[in-house]
């Protein structure tokens, strides 16, 4: 197994990397193309998906890791660390960026061509490159794929100023966030705005989205300082418990009538979904990730077996390095949407690009480790960070 | 770490490879001819209205759209898929009296064809409305429920009128595919028409299947070729079209052999 130094093993929620891991799986097979795998994923059963469980971690890990640097170096390193880490997630998004318009460039010229010109050509944005480029450095420009990179660093961003807020006036903080998710969720206005416009928007809303985060974090930060108490509440559990399992009933049912009509609707769609927005995070959607956390934190130990198994090993691996494996998801999901539409063939194919993608996945995140490793033992410093603390960054 | 990891990816290059294997085999042996498999009709409702129209009097299709509906690619309205719908319909239901009206506008919206029902469409008294739209939306990025909440809006209106109605989704494009979140707007017209018991004309499903057993080059560059293709294209749409509002006419005997089974 991977390469740890002792103090953060003893401290080392494997749940995080776990579900993480899978989160980052899920996301890449959600993003395929008329994916048959993707009606396995979390998001066939529950109103939630791997977005929310990602932001959700993502925002723990971060409230855990730069809550403890401030109590152990200071407010000021653990600020310029959250930079530096937003510093490293500008540049993955310039990166795939440059991916996405060498991608267009080459598309550009056929669509053009092709009997689509027409009603397409308002998508054609290399009309104005130079507007497309300024636009999508300023994370105004967000393509297909390129929405959650953006909205997890205006999220890190703000993490300071959140974390400072957490030690004097936690209640402010959560006032505010809520005030802001609920603005959103009455008024779909409260928007950043987007290229090309006029009136597109993030499609992550951050002013709904940072409730999440803002909550994962505030239990990350409050998990260095023992916990929460009502965590524990068996009210609180069965109330979870009984969300979870509404959704999963009315989720479920209308992902087995997809696949067979006749089955009788228990729930119809229409009233909830003004409730579902992903887009704005509705309450369905932040409801149904809140009560799968906390079934997961009551009734899956931090060290349970299973976490540490074989089996899991492949998730956990990918969920130690996730901004990488982010990245290189987010460029499988492209060349798999490449792959798929080029040669077609179907529901082994799809079987065919979605295992070959995992397979990359944890290869290059096996072989980052091992590096990471190789590097320690050497005396060295992996990758621009030492092994222990990467794993455990936001 | 080595032996697990070896473990893993022989495991995973393995479905990775059979996979392949098995798509290369499915790839041999499909026809060239655009007909529609059944599963994209299956679950559809039946339009009972409608149906009864063709048997007696005469019956006015009223169609909303955007560009790919206006049929300019094949080179006029003549080949755009409402006209060949018209006569798919003449040919099949030689006893009714079928009126196709095309109304689609280049980049027309759902909101902006709400606006235009009551002075454009409802006065034509059409028993049947197909609405093209989708696309616009994508496009732009416009909100997903604003989308929904417009398309409620005109078949509201429309069933008010007293008309029935089928939606039809985007087109098929492999090269819009990875830039454009077609997604979130397919999933709202299909919860939608379902809650609604609107039948859906899955054209991007459809065109996919062409486009994959080799029946469409959709791929087709140079002017003259292009024009061809999208001939095809449209007359290929226009007949399925034709097959899909006649399920359940009880004399329609041809749809059988449409089928590719």
């Amino acid at each position: 197994m991977s390469v740890t130094s002792g103090a953060s093993v003893t401290e080392r929620d494997l749940r995080l990397d776990f579900f993480r891991g899978a989160a980052l799986f899920s996301i890449f097979i959600d993003h395929l193309p008329n994916n048959i795998l993707a009606e396995f994923t979390l998001q066939s059963v529950m109103f939630s998906d791997a977005a929310e469980v990602f932001i959700l971690i993502s925002g723990y890990t971060a409230g855990m890791v730069y809550g403890r640097a401030i109590e152990r170096q200071g407010f000021l390193v653990a600020a310029v660390r959250v930079y530096h880490r937003v510093w490293q997630l500008y540049v993955a998004h310039v990166f795939l960026f440059m991916m996405f318009m060498a991608m267009m460039a080459y598309t550009a010229g056929a669509l053009n061509n092709s009997l689509y010109a027409e009603e397409f050509g308002a998508a054609n944005f290399l009309n104005e490159p130079g507007l497309a480029v300024v636009k999508a450095l300023i994370l105004q420009f967000q393509p297909a794929f390129m929405d959650i990179l953006p909205l997890y660093i205006v999220l890190l961003a703000v993490l300071p100023l959140v974390l400072t807020g957490f030690r004097y006036c936690p209640w402010l903080m959560f006032l505010v966030s809520f005030a802001l998710w609920l603005a959103v969720q009455f008024d779909h206005r409260v928007a950043l705005s987007a290229y090309p416009g006029p009136d597109r928007v993030w499609y992550f809303n951050p002013f709904a989205w940072q409730a999440l985060f803002l909550l994962g974090a505030w239990l990350g930060w409050r998990g260095i300082r023992g916990g929460v108490s009502w965590r524990n509440q068996r009210w609180l559990f069965w109330l979870a418990a009984g969300v979870a399992l509404a959704a999963f009933l009315i989720r479920f049912n209308w992902t087995l009538r997809s696949f067979y009509n006749p089955i009788p609707v228990l729930v119809s769609g229409e009233p909830l979904w003004p409730f579902a927005s992903k887009a704005n995070l509705g309450p369905l959607r932040f409801a149904n990730v809140l009560a799968l956390a906390l079934l997961v934190a009551r009734l899956i130990h931090p060290k349970a077996r299973f976490l540490a198994s074989h089996a899991a090993w492949p998730f956990a691996v990918c969920g130690r390095n996730s901004l990488h494996i982010f990245c290189l998801g987010i460029l499988l999901s492209v060349l798999g949407h490449l792959v798929l539409n080029e040669f077609f063939g179907g529901i082994p194919m799809q079987f065919a690009v979605s295992a070959a993608g995992v397979a990359i996945m944890v290869g290059v995140a096996a072989l980052m480790e091992w590096f990471g490793a190789a590097q320690a033992a050497s005396g060295g410093t992996a990758l621009g960070a030492p092994t222990a603390s990467r794993g455990a960054r936001g | 770490m080595t032996p697990v990891f070896l473990r893993y990816a022989i495991a995973l290059i393995a479905a990775a490879g059979i996979g392949l294997l098995s798509a290369a085999v499915e790839a041999f042996g499909q026809e060239g001819e655009c007909s529609v498999p059944e599963r994209f009709y299956a679950s559809e409702p039946q339009l009972n209205n409608t149906i009864k129209a063709f048997a007696g009097g005469e019956v006015v299709i009223a169609v909303l759209g955007g560009a790919s509906t206006l049929g300019r690619a094949a080179g006029g309205s003549d080949r755009a898929w409402p006209a060949r719908l018209s006569s798919a319909l003449a040919e099949r239901l030689p006893s009714a009296r079928v009126k196709v009206v095309n109304l689609a506008v280049a980049g027309q919206t759902a909101k902006e064809a709400v606006k235009r029902l009551d002075r454009d469409v409802v006065p034509l008294k059409p028993t049947l409305v197909i609405w093209e739209t989708g696309t616009m939306e994508a496009v732009r990025g416009t909100d997903v429920d604003e989308f929904r909440e417009a398309m409620k809006a005109g078949i509201d209106e429309l069933r008010a009128a007293g008309a029935e109605v089928v939606l039809m989704n985007v087109q098929f494009s492999r090269e819009t595919d990875a830039m454009i979140h077609f997604g979130p707007y397919l999933s709202a017209m299909r919860e939608l028409a379902e809650a609604n018991d609107v039948p859906v004309f899955r054209r991007r499903g459809i065109m996919r299947h062409w486009a994959e057993s080799g029946a469409l080059d959709l791929r087709a560059k140079e002017g003259e070729k292009r024009r061809q293709v999208a001939t095809k294209l449209y007359d290929c749409i226009g007949r399925a079209m034709g097959d899909f509002v006649t399920r359940g006419v009880p004399a329609a005997k041809p749809a059988a052999s449409r089928s590719d089974r």
